[in-house]
C-alpha cells in the first residue's frame, strides 16, 4: 500500500476519510492474507520448559549463562542448570532459604540472594556441583518475620551489587531472637521495619561493604537496570502504596513507605507513623510509573532490559516487567521529562500461552526470553516458560512520549490513516491514587480527557495527540479503538497508561 | 452456635449442618488467612437458614467475600476484573444476579458482618474477588437437606486446591520433596525453632541432626531419631518454621563456646559461609578477628556429635566452654576441663570436642 500523505487532520475531516479507506479494504489485500487471524500468537510463541520430576517449580531466580544454559533457583532451596540443547536439568546447589534472585557469573560460580544473606556458590573441584557457599554479605537484619524477603542481586558496570530488602508484615510477629539491632520504633504499622534496613535497597561495593542506598520500599520484588544504567525497583500495592509502582532509585532518596525511615541516618528517634501524612509526603520521591491496580498490574515483579538488539521483536532497548496476577508481561516506556524519569506501561503478550505468576525474566543469547513463575502462597502459577519472537512485527505502541500539549504515540508500523486520525479512537481518562496509610487507594478525581486533534507523522508511525487538558500528578489512561496498521494489522494491545508527574516545558506548537 | 464449632474440621461440619436442621439462624466467622485462603474451606446449611456471617481479615492483604450462584464463581471473578474504574467503588463486586451476598473490601485486621438466606439447594461458591485472588481463594457453601451427601473434603471439587491439600496431609507426603534423592549429610537453611532467624538444619547419617545458627555462629541444639519436616515452612510464603523430627538431647546454654583472653565476654562473631566436605558442611566464621572452621560429624556409636575445630593464628589463650547441664558430656581431644572451661594448649591449631548424650 502507498504511504499515506502527511496528514494534519481536523476532527471533522478525520471522520470522512475512514469511509474512503474502508472501501479500499473491502477486498482482501495481500497484506491481510499474510495475517489471517492476526493474533499475538502469530508473532510470539511460548514454550513450556519440561521440569524434572519432583521439582516444586516456585521460581525465585533466573539467569542465563553465556553458553545459553539457564540457571534457576526455587523456593525449596535448589539451584539447577538447564541445558536447552539436551533439555536436561542438573542440580548445582541445594538447601538455600527461599532464594529469590540469582546472578550467574560462570558455570562454576553464582551469586544467590537467599533470605539470610547474599551467597556466592562455587564449584571449586569442577564436578558441576557447588561445594563452597560463601557469605558475601549478611550485614542486614532478620527478625524471623516471613515477609522479610530479599531480592536481587544485580550488578552495575562498576561492579557494585544491589539487593532489596522487604519489610516485615504484621500478619505475623518476629522471633524472640533477631539478627541485627531491634528498633521497636519501626515495629508499628502494617508492614514494618524493626531490624536494620528492611525496606531499603542496599549497595554492596567491590570492597565487600554493604551500604544503605535508598529507603521507602514496601515489597521491592524486584530490581533492574535500564540501558543507561539507571536503577529501578518495583513495589507492590498496599499500605502507603495506592497502587503498584516502579521507582527510579537514586542514592539517598526515600520512596514513600515510612517504616524504613527509622534506619535513615539523622532521622529523629520517633515512630515515623506519628508524622503527619503531609510531612511523610514531602520526604518522598514519587514513582516513575504507577501501574493502575488490576487494570495493568496487581503485583509487578522483575524489570529487565531488552538487550537483544531486535531478536525479541521491535522493543529492543526498552524494559519489560513481569506481573504476578495477569497472564502477561508489561512493557515500560520511560523518558526523562524535566530532569525526572517518568513514562508509560502497557500489557504485552496477553493472549499467548503465558501463565500467571511471572516472577522472573531472563533473556537468552538467542534473544528468547525465559519467564519463571511462582505463586508463593499468593495468586500465580508455577513453572518456567520460554518466549520466542517469530520474526513478524506486531502492530503495537512502540513508544509514548509526552509533548507540551499531549502525547506522541509511536507505533511499530505505519498507521492506517483512517482509523488513526479519528479522535474517537483515543479515549483518555485521568485519575490519581492517594498517598495514605490505608491499604491501596481508589482512583481520585477521575475524569475523561478529550483528544482534540490527531496529527500523523510523515512516516505514518507517530500519532501526535493534542489533549484538552494536561495535569501533572495524574495517570493518563489511554484506551484505543480499532486502530490498524497501513497493512491492515490490528493493534494488539489497546491500553496504555502514562504517569504524568511533570509537564513537558515548551510552547504549544502553532496550529498547522 | 459458637465460633468454636464453626472453625473446625470437615468431619465436624456435618454435625454443624444437623444442628441447623430446623433452618434456624446460624452464626459463623470465616477468616481470610495468609496464603489466599478462607480458613473455613466449606460449610453446610439447610435451605432457608439465615446465616449471620462475620468475615474477619487476618491476612496482610485486603479481601472481600462474595457468595455466588452455583457454578458462577469464575464468571463473577472475571466480571470483577473488568470493572475498570468502578472496581474500587463497587468493592470489586459486579452487580450481576450471579452474586447472592457480599461484603465490602475488608482491610487487613478488620471484620465485616453480613447476613443472608439461601432457599434453593445447591453448592454456592464463596470467593474473594479482589483482583487476582478469585482463582485461588474460595470455598463452598452447601445448601442441602441431606448433609450426608456432601463429599469428603479431599474429594470435594468445589473447594480451593490450596485447601484440599490441607485436608489430605498424606497426599503431600507421597510427593518427592526435591528433584533428587535426599542424601545424608544434607542441610536446609530455614527458620528453625529455638534459634535465631538465620537457622541451619543439618541432617547426618544415622538419624542424627543438629541446628546451627548462622547469626550467632554456633551449635544450638542436637537431636536424634530423624531430621526435619519442611512441609509447613514450604507452604506458601514460608511463615511457619521447620519442625524437628526426633528427640532433642542437647541444648546449648553457654552461648558462643570459644573464648579468648576474656573468658566471660563472648567474642564478636561474623558468619562467612561453609564448604561441603563429603557433603558435611564445614562452617567458617570470624571470632574477634580470628578465623574458625567447624565441621560436625555424628558420634559413631550412640547419640552425640564430634565437632572438629580449626583456628587461625591466635595470640594469647583460647578456651572452650563446656558447661554441664546441657544434656551432653564433653570429651576434648586436647586439654582438660576445669570449672566448665577447657583451656587449649598454646599454639593449638586443631582440636576436637566430642559431645556424648547423657
Amino acid at each position: 500500500m502507498k504511504k499515506p500523505p502527511t496528514a494534519s487532520l481536523s476532527t471533522r475531516f478525520g471522520r470522512l476519510l475512514p469511509l474512503v479507506v474502508a472501501a479500499l479494504f473491502s477486498l482482501p489485500s495481500a497484506a491481510s492474507r499474510h495475517f489471517p487471524a492476526d493474533t499475538i500468537t502469530d508473532y510470539y510463541e511460548v514454550e513450556n520448559i519440561a521440569l524434572p520430576k519432583g521439582l516444586t517449580a516456585e521460581t525465585g531466580g533466573l539467569d542465563v549463562l553465556p553458553d545459553g544454559r539457564l540457571v534457576a533457583c526455587f523456593h525449596r532451596g535448589e539451584v539447577m542448570i538447564y541445558d536447552p540443547k539436551s533439555k536436561a536439568w542438573k542440580l548445582f546447589a541445594e538447601g538455600l532459604h527461599d532464594p529469590l534472585g540469582l546472578l550467574a557469573i560462570s558455570p562454576r560460580e553464582m551469586l544467590v540472594m537467599q533470605r539470610p544473606e547474599l551467597t556466592r556458590l562455587r564449584d571449586t573441584n569442577g564436578d558441576g556441583v557447588a561445594d563452597d557457599y560463601q557469605t558475601v554479605t549478611d550485614d542486614f537484619g532478620l527478625s524471623g518475620n516471613y515477609h522479610e524477603f530479599a531480592f536481587g542481586p544485580i550488578r552495575d558496570k562498576q561492579g557494585n551489587i544491589f539487593i532489596a530488602l522487604n519489610t516485615a508484615s504484621n500478619g505475623a510477629g518476629i522471633f524472640p531472637e533477631v539478627r541485627g539491632r531491634l528498633d521497636t520504633l519501626g515495629r508499628p504499622g502494617r508492614m514494618y521495619s524493626c531490624v536494620p534496613y528492611r525496606g531499603w535497597i542496599m549497595k554492596l561495593t567491590p570492597d565487600g561493604k554493604l551500604h544503605p542506598f535508598a529507603s521507602g520500599f514496601r515489597s521491592p520484588n524486584s530490581i533492574g537496570f535500564d540501558a543507561a544504567g539507571n536503577l529501578y525497583a518495583a513495589d507492590n500495592q498496599g499500605d502507603w502504596l495506592g497502587t503498584s509502582k516502579l521507582y527510579h532509585v537514586q542514592e539517598g532518596k526515600h520512596y514513600g513507605h515510612p517504616a524504613s525511615l527509622v534506619w535513615k541516618e539523622g532521622f529523629p528517634d520517633i515512630n515515623p507513623l506519628t508524622l503527619p501524612v503531609r510531612a511523610l509526603d514531602s520526604l518522598r520521591t514519587v514513582e516513575s510509573i504507577a501501574f493502575p491496580h488490576s487494570r495493568i498490574a496487581n503485583s509487578p515483579t522483575q524489570p529487565v532490559l531488552d538487550e537483544t538488539g531486535g531478536k525479541f521483536g521491535p522493543f529492543a532497548g526498552k524494559m519489560l516487567i513481569g506481573e504476578m496476577d495477569h497472564p502477561y508481561l508489561i512493557r515500560l516506556m520511560l523518558e526523562t521529562v524535566d530532569g525526572q524519569m517518568q513514562g508509560a506501561c502497557a500489557p504485552f503478550l496477553a493472549g499467548t500461552a503465558l501463565r500467571r505468576g511471572n516472577n522472573r525474566l531472563a533473556f537468552a543469547p538467542d534473544g528468547s526470553l525465559y519467564v519463571g513463575q511462582t505463586d508463593h502462597g499468593w495468586a500465580g502459577a508455577r513453572g518456567i516458560q520460554r518466549i520466542r519472537w517469530k520474526g513478524k512485527v506486531p502492530m503495537e505502541v512502540a513508544d509514548m512520549k509526552l509533548t507540551p500539549t499531549g502525547f506522541d504515540l509511536t507505533f511499530t508500523q505505519p498507521l492506517d490513516p483512517a482509523t488513526a486520525s479519528e479522535v474517537i479512537n483515543f479515549q483518555f481518562k485521568r485519575y490519581y491514587y492517594e498517598y495514605h496509610q490505608a491499604y491501596g487507594s481508589k482512583q481520585f478525581d477521575l475524569k475523561p480527557v478529550p483528544v482534540t486533534a490527531v496529527r500523523l507523522s510523515a512516516d505514518g508511525k507517530t500519532a501526535s495527540l493534542t489533549l484538552a487538558e494536561m495535569k501533572p500528578g495524574y495517570i493518563y489512561e489511554l484506551e484505543m479503538g480499532p486502530i490498524r496498521s497501513a497493512t491492515n494489522q490490528k493493534l494488539m494491545n489497546r491500553l496504555v497508561c502514562y504517569t504524568l508527574n511533570r509537564l513537558k516545558k515548551g510552547d504549544r506548537p502553532s496550529n498547522p | 452456635m459458637n465460633k468454636l464449632l464453626i472453625r473446625c474440621t470437615p468431619a465436624v461440619l456435618g454435625l454443624l449442618s444437623s444442628v441447623a436442621a430446623l433452618a434456624q439462624d446460624t452464626t459463623l466467622t470465616i477468616r481470610a488467612i495468609e496464603g489466599l485462603k478462607f480458613d473455613v474451606p466449606r460449610f453446610v446449611v439447610r435451605p432457608g437458614t439465615r446465616v449471620h456471617l462475620t468475615v474477619d481479615n487476618y491476612d496482610d492483604m485486603a479481601h472481600n467475600f462474595v457468595l455466588t450462584m452455583p457454578g458462577a464463581r469464575l464468571r463473577v471473578v472475571n466480571t470483577a476484573l473488568n470493572l475498570s474504574d468502578q472496581a474500587v467503588k463497587l468493592n470489586y463486586v459486579p452487580r450481576t444476579p450471579d452474586v447472592v451476598a457480599h461484603t465490602a473490601v475488608v482491610e487487613p485486621g478488620k471484620a465485616e458482618k453480613i447476613s443472608f438466606v439461601v432457599q434453593q439447594e445447591g453448592v454456592y461458591p464463596y470467593v474473594c474477588t479482589y483482583p487476582g485472588h478469585g482463582y485461588v481463594m474460595y470455598g463452598a457453601l452447601y445448601v442441602t437437606r441431606r448433609p450426608g451427601s456432601v463429599p469428603p473434603l479431599e474429594k470435594d471439587p468445589n473447594i480451593a486446591a490450596n485447601r484440599s491439600e490441607n485436608g489430605d496431609a498424606h497426599a503431600g507426603h507421597n510427593q518427592p520433596a526435591h528433584p533428587y534423592e535426599p542424601t545424608f549429610p544434607t542441610l536446609y537453611r530455614t527458620f528453625m525453632p529455638d534459634c535465631g532467624p538465620a537457622g541451619i538444619a543439618v541432617g547426618l547419617p544415622g538419624n542424627q541432626s543438629y541446628c546451627w545458627d548462622a547469626g550467632a555462629c554456633r551449635l544450638r541444639y542436637a537431636w536424634s531419631g530423624g531430621f526435619v519436616d519442611m512441609t509447613d515452612q514450604w507452604d506458601g510464603n514460608g511463615r511457619k518454621p521447620t519442625h524437628v523430627i526426633g528427640d532433642v538431647y542437647f541444648r546449648d546454654k553457654a552461648g558462643f563456646p570459644i573464648r579468648f583472653s576474656n573468658t566471660i565476654v563472648e567474642p564478636q562473631v561474623k558468619f562467612k559461609g561453609y564448604r561441603l566436605v563429603n557433603r558435611y558442611p564445614e562452617f567458617r566464621y570470624i571470632a574477634n578477628g580470628i578465623e574458625v572452621r567447624e565441621l560436625i560429624k555424628p558420634l559413631e556409636k550412640g547419640r552425640g556429635l564430634v565437632r572438629q575445630f580449626s583456628l587461625g593464628p591466635v595470640a594469647g589463650p583460647v578456651y572452650f566452654v563446656c558447661k554441664p547441664g546441657d544434656g551432653v558430656k564433653y570429651r576434648p581431644s586436647v586439654g582438660k576441663i576445669e570449672g566448665g572451661l577447657m583451656r587449649l594448649p598454646t599454639g593449638t591449631k586443631q582440636f576436637t570436642i566430642t559431645m556424648i548424650a547423657e
